[in-house]
């Protein structure tokens, strides 16, 4: 669990012109975590693609937290507690999709993306695969954290197309890495520190489609002490208005400073860490 | 929903549905019966999972219908298109036959002339199609049907395209086209027009010419960020016999930017064409033969093992290129390849040097001697590679012969240097003193013997040699056997100077003594801490780290082994037994951990180990030596100082004006003896020993017994306790010292140090890739 307040906030929206929203978010503050999935395929398998995604990675950490499911000793023993975590849960939903799609034609071609993070002490740790995007917000200054994983980035990365090419690129659509394509795909695993007052995006590509990095920055900075619920519906208000043409979903999520305990408060902490 | 299997039977347009021949990402294909035309055709059905994505099936449509306007030879017909039964579905005439792939799988070598042939009917085709403005976006040999007659057939025309969406579009995992043949233009997701079919053309002509794709690499991206950056290959690298003109052509066909290929597909078949043309009647002119048989030319070998060896392989790629009329500018090289990926092209030649623009040129001598061409066998990946291993067998020849013995000479000059050195330092050593002491008494004398300046510069200038050769990676590891040799000649100068120090003649006599265990202990401990301070272990080098350990306990139990056997009821001998074999275990357990947390700690372990044997076995010396002192000490009556003595010393304190026996004394001075001068002390000590302890303490240990009397009177019995552990811990190291001016034992410690250093460098230069 983490060591400060966490404040969770998720909008998602279908969108001005398609006709199924295939994304998919979640947050849960008990686990201290917030995930954000665009799915992919046709019919309605890029739906259930993403729900998959959520739902298993939320209920393997559940299952973790609980001991209802153990971590076999032999998956990757040198990383921390809770990164294993994070990862034998989005494995097992990489899994789960992969399985599905398997077992029919309609699911065959069917993936979604994953970006999602979760609180540990001080730190933040993230999983991600696609090209959803986690968003650090702190002092007015705003960084991408995740490297989309798309053709055009990959080209990016190489200097053989120009990052504002790569944004109007017919090829951004392209993934090179989804959930679900493939029995065992590689995850990044990023962890970084937070502190109190930052403010993380998650976000899928509907989002920054409509919206640059700026303009997100902007309207995280205009007002501070508007509950992040509005921040997170401005968000995607404002990029469905400018764009509106893919699915738009945003997880946001404010770290604040611990609540000051008081002495009876912070003994019975105590006790309840120590049971 | 249905899955594909199920339409098999059912009826859709008027066709029946027999069986399906082919499943794809994108739908599957079916070998169906025409039931009006009674006829063989072949049905696609779009995958359902795209059915419900409206542009996909737009575009689907469209360019069906404009494909089945196009009636070519070349191009499947496509008799209709539409949607029944919530299926998309367009039906084909059905080709008998096989595609380009299969065939060049089968036949693995096609000749020229066929390749062609067969490509001019692709050309053609595609000339068609691209006047009607529809593109391709998918050429390559698994999309070329061959009929059983011969003639190649396009299919799969604008599938690719329903794929390739608009911007907004949901995503997806594929991208439109293959990567081992996709145009640079269409893997960056720039718009594309029908020039990017030439490259395709061209890449898949390349593969058709040479078996192997024109760039490969470790996964897709890899592959397709290449058609975007490296250069473009040369074909005829791995087919020599290929005509010059043809070899340009397809790397004309393959440029980066459009501007520089050819800018239409008829403009291609009618240079071939020409270029074939050209040939023929250049050859029936030149030899008076009907025509140069392209047809049936020799097939391209794919060399299994070339024998010949590096130098052969660059003459003959010499002669090659020699006699390649277009005038390369390319360099006769073999360059590695990797073996478990098919050679990338890009490496074998510079073709960035060609200017872009610059014309084919027709072939005038290469057809001259077309089969001696074709007899060069190319270098295949395993000649490649066998040329590599010979030239790393060269390398290490050469090390072996001139960087090896350039290494032992640089070792003996060491050790002579620091021998002679340490033979100069003897006249400093006295008998009395200890090993450190003696150790330390040429700096500390002050004066220079003759010829120790030269030799103390020498020696610095061999340490930095030492060191400088250190930072030549190949021997760093041997810099600690150095050093250990340079000590050890040093010390066999200084304290065996008169036994030469390669007189090895009584080695075979006391291979078994304490003072040869002593050498292979210094060995041993060496070579373990030398496996302690590294930190990823593989498993021979934890099996042998924990075996020297082993052995360094066992080793340093028999060097200090002594004819006084330690007092086992005694509970410092426990103490120091117990710690010993702590230490080894802990050492052994640190050596197998794959991954030790710190280097020091195994290594602290194992001297500690090593230690704590040691004072074990000198602990029986010890004891003994100390109750010989403590009865010694007891029984010698001391008398206490006269009056006389008190006032000389008084007087003396007086002239100082201090009270030198309050300030300088330790232990209460209250013997006569504290107050003798130095000569009526060692007379009074003398005359003691020799009236009380004279039957049983030996006229060798008397001086020692002396001066620990000395000791124990003037600093106090810890003192004298203190000195008689120290003597019996150097004890060893004295004998050692004794011995070794008959039994060689230093010149014996030298050699094997030399031979572990040789052997060091032998196995750093053959099992080192990084020499």
């Amino acid at each position: 669990m983490s060591s400060f307040d966490i404040e969770f906030a998720a909008v998602t929206d279908i969108g001005k012109i398609r006709e199924k929203n295939e994304d998919n978010v979640l947050i849960s503050s008990d686990l201290g975590l917030g995930v954000v999935a665009d799915g992919m395929g046709g019919h309605s398998a890029g739906e259930i693609a993403s729900s998959i995604a959520v739902s298993v990675l939320a209920e393997t950490i559940r299952k973790i937290n609980s001991g209802s499911l153990q971590i076999p000793e032999t998956f990757l023993p040198k990383l921390a507690p809770t990164e294993r975590k994070l990862l034998m849960a989005a494995n097992l939903a990489n899994a789960a999709i992969y399985s599905t799609a398997q077992s029919s034609d309609v699911y065959k071609m069917m993936g979604t993306t994953l970006t999602g993070v979760l609180f540990d002490k001080d730190c933040a740790i993230a999983v991600h695969v696609g090209d959803s995007r986690i968003y650090l917000y702190r002092d007015g200054k705003i960084i991408q954290i995740t490297t989309d994983h798309s053709l055009a980035m990959e080209h990016v990365r190489r200097g053989l197309l120009s990052k504002a090419d790569a944004d109007r690129s017919k090829i951004q659509n392209v993934l090179t890495r989804a959930m679900g394509i493939k029995k065992n795909i590689e995850f990044d695993l990023l962890k970084f520190p937070v502190k109190a007052g930052d403010i993380l995006v998650l976000c899928s590509d509907g989002l920054y489609k409509g919206l640059t990095e700026q303009a997100i920055a902007e309207i995280l900075g205009k007002d501070k002490d508007m509950p992040i619920v509005k921040l997170c519906k401005q968000l995607v208000r404002t990029s469905n208005e400018r764009d509106g043409q893919d699915n738009i979903s945003a997880v946001v999520i404010k770290i604040l400073a611990p609540k000051k305990l008081t002495f009876g408060q912070r003994v019975k902490k105590l006790f309840s860490r120590a049971s | 929903m249905l899955d594909g299997q199920s339409l098999v039977g059912k009826e859709i347009s008027g066709c029946e549905i027999l069986t399906k021949v082919a499943e794809g990402g994108m739908g599957a294909v079916f070998k169906a019966r025409h039931k009006a035309l009674n006829r063989i055709v072949c049905v696609k059905i779009l995958s359902p999972a795209l059915a419900n994505d409206k542009k996909a099936v737009t575009l689907f449509l469209t360019e069906a219908r404009a494909i089945a306007e196009l009636d070519h030879p070349n191009i499947v017909n496509v008799y209709n298109v539409g949607k029944e039964q919530g299926y998309y579905f367009i039906v084909m005439s059905f080709v008998e036959g096989q595609t380009l792939s299969a065939m060049l799988k089968k036949e693995r070598v096609l000749p020229i002339g066929r390749v062609l042939d067969l490509f001019d009917g692709v050309l053609k085709g595609l000339s068609v199609a691209h006047e009607k403005g529809i593109i391709h976006r998918d050429i390559k040999p698994s999309n070329i049907l061959i009929t059983p007659e011969g003639r190649p057939k396009i299919v799969d025309f604008g599938i690719a395209k329903k794929v390739d969406k608009e911007k907004g579009s949901t995503k997806t995992t594929e991208l439109a086209g293959t990567a081992y043949f996709i145009a640079p233009e269409q893997a960056l997701g720039k718009d594309i027009d029908t020039r990017a079919d030439l490259y395709s053309v061209g890449a898949s002509m390349y593969y058709v010419l040479t078996g192997h794709f024109p760039y490969n690499g470790k996964n897709t991206i890899d592959i397709i960020q290449k058609h975007i950056n490296d250069p473009v290959p040369d074909p005829s690298k791995l087919r020599p016999d290929l005509p010059g003109w043809l070899s340009l052509a397809i790397q004309k066909l393959m440029s980066k930017n459009p501007d520089d290929r050819f800018q239409t597909a008829k403009e291609v078949y009618t240079y071939f064409n020409k270029m074939r043309a050209e040939e023929q009647l250049k050859v029936k002119t030149m030899h008076g033969r009907a025509a140069i048989d392209l047809g049936i030319e020799s097939s391209l070998k794919i060399a299994k093992e070339d024998k010949h060896s590096a130098e052969t392989m660059r003459k003959l790629r010499a002669e090659d290129v020699y006699r390649d009329i277009t005038s390369r500018q390319t360099k006769p090289s073999v360059t590695p390849h990797n073996p478990t990926q098919m050679p990338q092209l890009d490496s074998l030649g510079s073709v960035n040097d060609l200017p872009k623009s610059k014309p084919p040129l027709a072939p005038t001598q290469e057809l001259v001697t077309p089969k001696k061409v074709t007899q060069t066998t190319i270098p295949s990946t395993v000649s490649a590679m066998a040329t590599i291993r010979t030239r790393q067998y060269a390398k290490m020849f050469v090390q072996l012969v001139i960087l090896l013995p350039l290494f032992l000479c640089f070792a003996a000059v060491c050790s002579y240097i620091f021998f002679e050195l340490g033979k100069i330092c003897s006249a400093y050593v006295l008998p009395s003193n200890g090993f450190f002491a003696n150790l330390l008494s040429p700096i500390l004398s002050g004066k220079m013997a003759e010829g120790q300046l030269l030799y103390i510069a020498l020696a610095v200038a061999a340490l930095a040699g030492i060191f400088a050769i250190s930072a030549v990676r190949a021997y760093s590891k041997t810099t600690a056997i150095l050093l250990a040799l340079a000590a050890a000649s040093y010390l066999s100068g200084l304290f065996t100077p008169e036994v030469a120090l390669w007189n090895m003649s009584s080695v075979g006599q006391y291979l078994f003594s304490p003072e040869y265990y002593f050498c292979y202990l210094v060995l041993a401990a060496a070579w373990g801490l030398s496996l302690c301070w590294r930190l990823d272990r593989t498993w021979p080098e934890r099996i042998l780290g924990t075996a020297l350990v082993f052995l360094a306990a066992v080793l340093s139990y028999k060097a200090t082994v002594l004819s006084i056997t330690p007092d086992f009821a005694s509970m410092a001998t426990k103490i120091l037994f117990g710690g010993a074999i702590l230490f080894a275990i802990l050492t052994i357990y640190y050596m197998v951990l794959k991954a030790a947390h710190s280097m020091i700690l195994p290594s602290i372990c194992l001297l500690a180990s090593i230690g704590c044997f040691w004072c074990y076995n000198v602990s029986g010396l010890a004891q003994h030596t100390q109750t010989t002192f403590s009865t010694l000490a007891e029984v010698i009556p001391m008398a206490d100082p006269t009056q006389e003595q008190m006032q000389r010393q008084d007087q003396q304190n007086e002239l100082l004006g201090i009270p030198t026996v309050q300030l300088f004394s330790a232990f209460a001075k209250t013997k006569a003896i504290n107050y003798m001068s130095e000569e009526e002390k060692q007379k009074f000590l003398d005359n003691a020993i020799e009236e009380y302890a004279g039957p049983f303490i030996d006229q060798e240990q008397r001086p020692l017994f002396k001066n620990l009397l000395s000791i124990y009177y003037l600093s106090g019995p810890s003192k004298a306790s203190f000195n008689i552990w120290d003597y019996a811990i150097s004890y060893p190291i004295d004998n050692f010292n004794r011995n070794a001016q008959t039994n060689n034992a230093y010149s014996f410690l030298v050699v094997l140090l030399f031979v572990l250093a040789g052997l060091n460098c032998v196995g750093g230069i053959l099992f080192k890739e990084d020499l």
